[in-house]
């Protein structure tokens, strides 16, 4: 037995009396969300379909209750079904992690989704446009586009009044292991950064103003840049701007725009991609932006429509490089948070992104999604229930 | 903190509360009036009596430690007692100071129909900003009160409910049991997470019937509101759903109350009826909840005098009695045996807090005359052979 074991058991004898007499039944939280997808995807080369893609596919647990002071303490265990051609097997864990808060302050460690992004578009999936939404993991072989998304995160947020979230945060990102090693060893820290948003609850949704979201991010990546000696220089850096403005605040016809930009300062000494690794080192700037109109029938959704735009150039590189990416989709609600949708994508590539990940495709993709979110033992509010922000909040 | 220490830091909220120094020191019976409902001094205009009554969103403490949101008559929980004599005229203006609807139905009064405050049958509800008069002549005298009639379920149950007393100068109770003193005791259930729940979905809800409205875009299937049954049996064949269908919003559970109360407050921090010996004091009881309560009083029979408000033609005598849904009884405790008597409801599963017994509908009668040295609290320690009073923990 190694020493961690044996601390662990140490730990789990010492709980035990504690968990025999536990009296306090917690919230319960269950959400579930099924994305079915028919796809057909279009090269120069080749046309390829998918009967059945249903990466994204995932359930989430949680636990939640009252801490003695004024914080509530939360567990979230999570598992989705990866993308079908990443080698993270069956069932990847994506979400792990404990959670504490009270009314302006979070702190929160485990494995989660990391801040590589301000804010979220409307795609079917969460990773269609990730090469433009998303800062990107320097140490991923790009095998996996979970490896950009989850990580090992520990994060301490202070919200002023109730709509400017500071959130410090420093990450593990999943390193590819260098053949022969097989799995990762090293769990230390190699990203880290803060944001600053401005956003608006969303129960506050039909007395937001037009500006819904404002936010600024910074990421560092702590690599091992070759002949750099400061953590400084050898850090990957990248900015991030981004925004969300309520167009027609109207709750039958509503229409939203959000973008965002990223800057990644890059190193200049990459001046050629020849892999997903050095895509990600060199200078990039990138914006993608959205445009959404939702029509809402009887105080629910009934159907939305989006068209979303990204452009990504590459300054350093020897030949010009870009790359352009549209998204159009429409859904339209079946049921309670039942769905059924159709999207195209079409991405372009242009000088060196076309060697790695070709000239251009189109992709049509039909698809069945259903979300559920359902709590047992609700005893307590949340911070951002109307009455908490708009009558006091009751800690 | 060994376990000891730990009951002595339990029964700070559990025995204390009626132990007969806590009950008889002076603080106590001070703070006691504000666990009754305040009176609320009416404008005269001409000979008609204006009392003012707005509501708003509050957070009530039931006891220390547990605060809810409350829709609350006048930020007070129950609203403020309106007394009038019969036969007075009366105008209440009643300010809406939430996003919600709401009415006031005077329950027990024989109002004009137009006053009864059913939304859609006597008038329209009271919207966000809006206000409403009411007026009637009071009658008929006896024990009544007021409650909002919109959303009842949620809206009493969250505190929109207040006592109405209408006197008569020639009370018959008065005159068979001559009394000084009376007390008020609203009786309330409340599901506090179906409360909160409630509470925010209908704010999210109504902040975007609001805005349409205010666009002049009132919209009978999304208001659920419609001009007949005809036009809403034609909307449902028309593939309209209606709120309570299961692929809409049913909730599919009613409310199950996890807090009782007394005047708002729950047990430790009910009120108390404090009498003297061979002084009769007169009880008014209203349930402004959805539950039964079964009140039983220790050491006395008490007689039951009025029922709904009215007098009884003979009065009977008991000592537990059932309080309804949506009445309200009158009761003359005579001070006949002195010392300090729990009076409570004898369905046990009220006297608790959140599950956790004790707590809710539990309270005192309290002979403040009683002689110091029978007070004493060394006494119930030397019966047991002890030296120092011991400190027992109720819910062991
Ligand atoms: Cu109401």
């Amino acid at each position: 037995m190694n020493i961690k074991y044996k601390l662990l058991s140490f730990a789990l004898l010492a709980l035990a009396p504690g968990l025999l007499k536990a009296q306090v039944a917690p919230e319960i939280q269950l959400g579930a969300r099924g994305v079915m997808s028919f796809n057909v995807g279009r090269t120069l080369q080749e046309t390829t379909s998918a009967v059945n893609d249903f990466s994204d596919t995932g359930i989430l647990l949680g636990f939640r209750q009252k801490m003695y002071n004024r914080f509530r303490g939360q567990l979230v265990i999570g598992m989705q079904f990866p993308d079908a051609d990443s080698d993270l097997g069956q069932v990847f864990f994506h979400q792990t992690f404990l959670k504490i808060e009270d009314k302006s302050n979070i702190l929160k460690m485990g494995r989660s989704r990391v801040r590589s992004a301000l804010i979220e578009f409307p795609t079917l999936r969460d990773d269609d446009a990730l090469y433009f939404t998303d800062v990107l993991n320097p140490f991923s072989s790009g095998e996996n586009t979970e490896d950009n998304q989850y990580g090992n995160v520990f994060e301490a947020a202070h919200i002023f009044g109730q709509r400017t979230w500071l959130r410090i945060h420093g990450e593990h990102f999943t390193e590819t292991p260098k053949p022969p090693a097989t799995t990762e060893t090293d769990f230390s820290l190699n990203a880290a950064g803060f944001s600053l948003q401005y956003r608006v609850p969303e129960t506050q949704i039909w007395n937001r103003p037009f500006l819904q979201q404002l936010g600024v991010g910074f990421n560092n990546f702590l690599t091992n840049r070759s002949g750099y000696g400061s953590q400084w220089d050898q850090a990957l850096k990248n900015l991030s701007l981004s925004t969300i403005l309520n167009l027609k605040r109207d709750p039958v016809h509503f229409w939203d725009f959000r973008a965002q930009g990223i800057y990644n300062f890059g190193f200049k000494e990459v001046d050629q991609i020849d892999d997903f690794t050095s895509m990600t080192r060199t200078r990039s700037l990138s914006a993608f932006a959205s445009l959404r109109y939702i029509y809402r029938k009887l105080e629910r959704p009934s159907w939305q429509a989006a068209m979303s735009f990204g452009y990504k150039t590459f300054p350093d590189l020897l030949t010009t490089s870009n790359q352009v990416k549209s998204v159009a989709n429409v859904f339209y609600r079946l049921g309670e948070n039942f769905d059924i949708g159709a999207q195209v994508q079409y991405a372009q590539n242009k000088g060196e992104l076309k060697n790695l990940l070709g000239k251009h495709e189109i992709r049509f993709q039909f698809a069945l999604i259903y979300a559920i979110d359902r709590r047992w033992n609700n005893q307590f509010d949340d911070r951002e229930s109307l009455l908490n922000l708009e009558h006091g909040y009751i800690r | 903190m060994n376990r000891r220490d730990f009951f002595k830091a339990g029964a700070v909220v559990s025995s204390i509360a009626l132990a007969p120094q806590t009950l008889l020191a002076q603080e106590t019976k001070a703070s006691n009036q504000k666990r009754l409902p305040s009176v609320l001094n009416p404008q005269m205009d001409g000979d008609v009596k204006v009392f003012e009554l707005f509501v708003d969103i509050y957070g009530q403490e039931l006891v220390p430690g547990f605060t809810l949101h409350t829709l609350a008559f006048n930020n007070q929980v129950p609203g403020p007692e309106i007394r009038v004599n019969q036969g007075d005229k009366v105008r209440v203006i009643f300010k809406n100071k939430t996003e919600l609807n709401h009415t006031i139905h005077w329950h027990g009064l024989h109002v004009p129909w137009r006053m009864d405050g059913v939304p859609y049958v006597n008038q329209m509800p009271v919207m966000q900003g809006q206000q409403f008069v009411y007026e009637f002549v009071a009658e008929p005298y006896g024990t009544h009160f007021y409650h909002c009639h919109w959303g009842t379920l949620l809206h009493m149950q969250s505190g929109m409910y207040g006592s109405l007393i209408v006197e008569n100068p020639d009370d018959p109770v008065q005159k068979q049991f001559p009394y000084e003193r009376e007390y008020t005791l609203l009786y309330s259930a409340h599901d506090v997470n179906f409360i909160r729940n409630e509470l925010n979905s209908m704010l999210e809800r109504m902040k975007e019937r609001t805005y349409l409205m205010k666009n002049g875009r009132f919209n009978k299937e999304r208001f659920a509101v419609f001009d007949s049954k005809e036009e809403l049996v034609k909307a449902v064949k028309n593939g309209y759903q209606p709120p309570y269908v299961v692929n809409r919003r049913a909730p599919a559970e009613l409310p199950e109350p996890n807090w009782f109360t007394v005047n708002g407050k729950s047990y430790p921090s009910t009120p108390n009826l404090y009498i003297r010996e061979n002084e009769n004091i007169r009880v008014r009881l209203i349930n402004g909840g959805t539950e039964e309560h079964y009140l039983h009083l220790h050491g006395h029979d008490f007689w039951q005098v009025c029922d709904d408000g009215l007098p009884l033609p003979q009065p009977w005598q008991m000592n537990a009695l059932r309080l309804s849904p949506g009445k309200t009884l009158d009761i003359i405790i005579e001070g006949k045996n002195r010392g300090i008597w729990t009076f409570h409801d004898h369905d046990i599963r009220k006297v608790t807090n959140n599950g956790l017994y004790p707590g809710g509908n539990l309270l005192a009668l309290v002979y403040e005359d009683m002689p110091a040295e029978e007070a004493d609290p060394g006494m119930m320690a030397k019966k047991m052979g002890l030296t120092s009073f011991p400190i027992v923990a109720l819910d062991e």
